[in-house]
């Protein structure tokens, strides 16, 4: 592992891999509107905690990738650490936590905590397929646990390829890249 | 205890108290969040044991370096233009500014961007703006010799870095001592040693010690705190019956837990926990017959593990997809303080470097399924550490000794044996069953540096006429 090769999801080798085209579609257009309201419904259904219905949301080939983040000096060309991640995810292993959290004894999310995903700065971006839609966003996870220690607050950008399936969408790709390179988090049994 | 000489007649015990506590087995709730005691901590155990820094898989072209820290001390552990591995206090000499504010990089000087004084990787002094005018040239400040400060120590096994804080302490081969024996496992198996990534990096409210004490031998809790991992089919052993089967091993500064495998030989114990044929004959090189008799004839495969005082290790073998397949990963990490009640993790993943390719792929799978920031066995486990850490900050854990003594009768006896050498051909003192022995011989060293002041170097001071303790400045 190369450090040119920092920022490339070791696993994930099979995603899709359709990228965006031109500039952002005004926030008045159709599929603006629809990417943004996707958006906003996940996050309903992640503060929720109904995870099975966000795993029907996601493309069977999703690739769900979040990068460490490194401090580099500016110009050294990368700034995640090479052949890591927090989360390099199919399918399979998304659907493996979710089921954990479905036992009953994910201690760390019993009691559950209180979330909240607050996502802003959406912008949508046609790719070269009429199917597939980029969404990018920035989200800010508020997460607050029992009541003597702080809560904890992620920071991140996302970016997303939006399939279209049927009447609606589903993510096939997210590329999540957190603000910070030490997480405050005590974990990561949350997604973002 | 609130100081070393316990404090102006205060009712608590003193720090021999203390001591002679842990060394029964039962462990003072409040050392899990304790100012006083941390600040003993700094002092005697960072100040004194050797620390892991890094490996040197992370830094492996000339100028390659990682920043790390030991508590609060900064350290650029790089690779100098001649090979050699250093580590230099990130701390300029003239006015103390971190010459590197990066975590990682590539580098063939450091300039501090206060002044712009600059270094050689090698830790040499070579720039000093206007050095003539401001100095007086060589004759007033001589360039030569001055370097960043050296860590006082620095030493590595199997490619592991370590630095000492105490140029007097031990050599590393003898800190280390026979827990080398069971490093081997997790770092050497191959002639080509393992490969580093990472680390991922977050942060607990947790005190330092319970991560090092669970990993050292704690059986006991992976039935309960890991249950769901075995519910939804990730990983098969940690079932309470098959648990208790391993051994406990504490050999030198370290020890660790393992599995009890079903019959078979060294590889075919090997291939069930995943490895490939390949792999297998790689390790028949690499390690001796009595490493391979521990798995091969003992029939226990190591799991996790802790060397003394923050560094740990853990090897299981889950499912990574929908087939029955297992996959082993290793993973490496240290529980750097922040404060008595704060704990950086650094966990890296670590594999054979000679691997295939498409083993270290699903191992770092595996990897990230079961540990480090995102790990479905570490999020149960933190929940439980932030849980007692914050517990242990109030006034009634001074009045709670925690029982510790689990695999000890009351009289002192050992509930279980110790393996003999034909049971278990691995160095120091082995026991199957869950117990708290390796628990103990942590804290025991624990207690054992806490009670015993560290010597504090004098100062190393810059110029051509340093000052020194006792010396008068011409």
């Amino acid at each position: 592992m190369t450090r040119r090769e920092a920022g490339r999801a070791v696993l994930g080798g099979s995603a899709p891999a359709q990228q965006r085209t031109g500039r952002p579609l005004p926030f008045g257009d159709d599929r603006h509107l629809q990417a943004h309201q996707w958006l906003v419904d996940e996050a309903y259904l992640l503060d929720s905690g109904e995870y099975e219905s966000w795993l029907d949301l996601l493309a069977d080939d999703i690739h769900y990738h979040m990068p460490v983040r490194v401090t580099t000096a500016l110009g050294a060309g990368f700034d995640t650490a090479p052949g890591m991640a927090h989360f390099d995810e199919d399918k399979y292993s998304l659907s493996r936590r979710v089921a954990r959290f479905m036992t009953e004894h994910a201690w760390t999310e019993d009691p559950p905590s209180r979330q909240r995903h607050f996502v802003t700065n959406v912008r949508t971006f046609a790719t070269q397929d009429a199917d597939h839609l980029i969404a990018e966003s920035a989200v800010l996870l508020f997460r607050s646990r029992g009541d003597v220690n702080e809560a904890a607050l992620v920071s991140a950008g996302r970016e997303d390829l939006l399939r279209r399936a049927g009447p609606g969408w589903l993510l096939a790709r997210r590329t999540i890249t957190v603000d910070e390179s030490v997480i405050r988090m005590q974990n990561l049994a949350v997604f973002l | 205890m609130t100081a070393a000489n316990g404090s102006g007649g205060s009712p608590e015990p003193g720090l021999s108290d203390l001591v002679g506590n842990v060394r029964n087995g039962m462990i003072p709730a409040h050392i899990y969040n304790d100012r006083a005691v941390f600040e003993l901590e700094a002092e005697r155990v960072f100040g004194r044991s050797w620390i892991f820094v890094g490996h040197e898989s992370e830094i492996p072209a000339p100028g390659d370096y990682v920043v790390r820290r030991v508590l609060k001390d900064s350290f650029i552990v790089v690779r100098d233009e001649a090979g050699q591995v250093r580590a230099h206090f990130n701390m300029c000499l003239h006015r103390g500014m971190q010459v590197c504010r990066a975590e990682m990089g590539n580098a063939s000087h450091f300039r501090c961007p206060y002044h712009g004084w600059s270094y050689r990787n090698d830790g040499r002094l070579v720039g000093l703006p206007f050095h003539q005018d401001a100095y007086g040239g060589e004759a007033g400040f001589g360039r030569k010799n001055q370097r960043l400060l050296p860590a006082p120590k620095l030493d590595t096994y199997n490619g592991l870095i370590f630095i000492c804080l105490d140029p007097e302490a031990e050599p590393l081969p003898d800190f280390l001592g026979d827990f080398r024996f069971y490093l081997d496992y997790y770092t050497k198996q191959s002639a080509a040693g393992i490969e580093l990534r990472g680390p991922q990096r977050w942060r607990i409210k947790a005190n330092w010690k319970i991560g090092a004490e669970n990993f050292a031998g704690d059986m006991y809790h992976t039935p309960q705190t890991h249950a769901s991992v075995v519910e939804i089919g990730l990983f098969r052993e940690p079932r309470a019956e098959k648990r208790k089967d391993g051994a406990t091993y504490w050999a030198g500064s370290g020890g660790g837990t393992t599995y009890k495998l079903p019959p078979g030989t060294f590889a075919e114990r090997l291939r069930y926990v995943g490895y490939p044929d390949q792999m297998i004959e790689q390790m028949k090189q690499s390690w001796s017959a009595a490493q391979q008799r521990v798995i091969g004839a003992d029939g226990f495969m190591i799991s996790a593990a802790s060397l003394y005082p923050n560094m740990s290790f853990v090897h299981n073998w889950p499912r990574v997809g929908t087939s029955e397949d297992v996959l082993p990963f290793i993973s490496i990490r240290q529980w750097q303080p922040v404060s008595e009640n704060e704990t950086e993790v650094l966990s890296w993943f670590a594999v054979d470097a000679v691997a295939p390719e498409e083993f270290k792929k699903l191992s770092y799978k595996a990897y990230l399924m079961c540990f480090g920031s995102s790990g479905m066995f570490e999020q149960d486990d933190v929940e439980n550490w932030v849980s007692l850490t914050s517990t242990a900050g109030g006034s009634m854990a001074r009045r709670l000794l925690l029982n510790s003594r689990m695999g000890l009768l009351c009289d002192g006896a050992a509930v279980a044996t110790a393996l003999s050498a034909a049971q278990f051909a691995g160095p120091g003192s082995a026991r199957v069953g869950y117990s708290e022995h390796n628990q103990r011989a942590l804290l025991n060293r624990w207690a054992d540096d806490i009670a015993t002041p560290v010597p504090c170097p004098g100062p190393a001071g810059t110029g051509s006429a340093p000052m020194r303790a006792g010396e008068v400045p011409a």
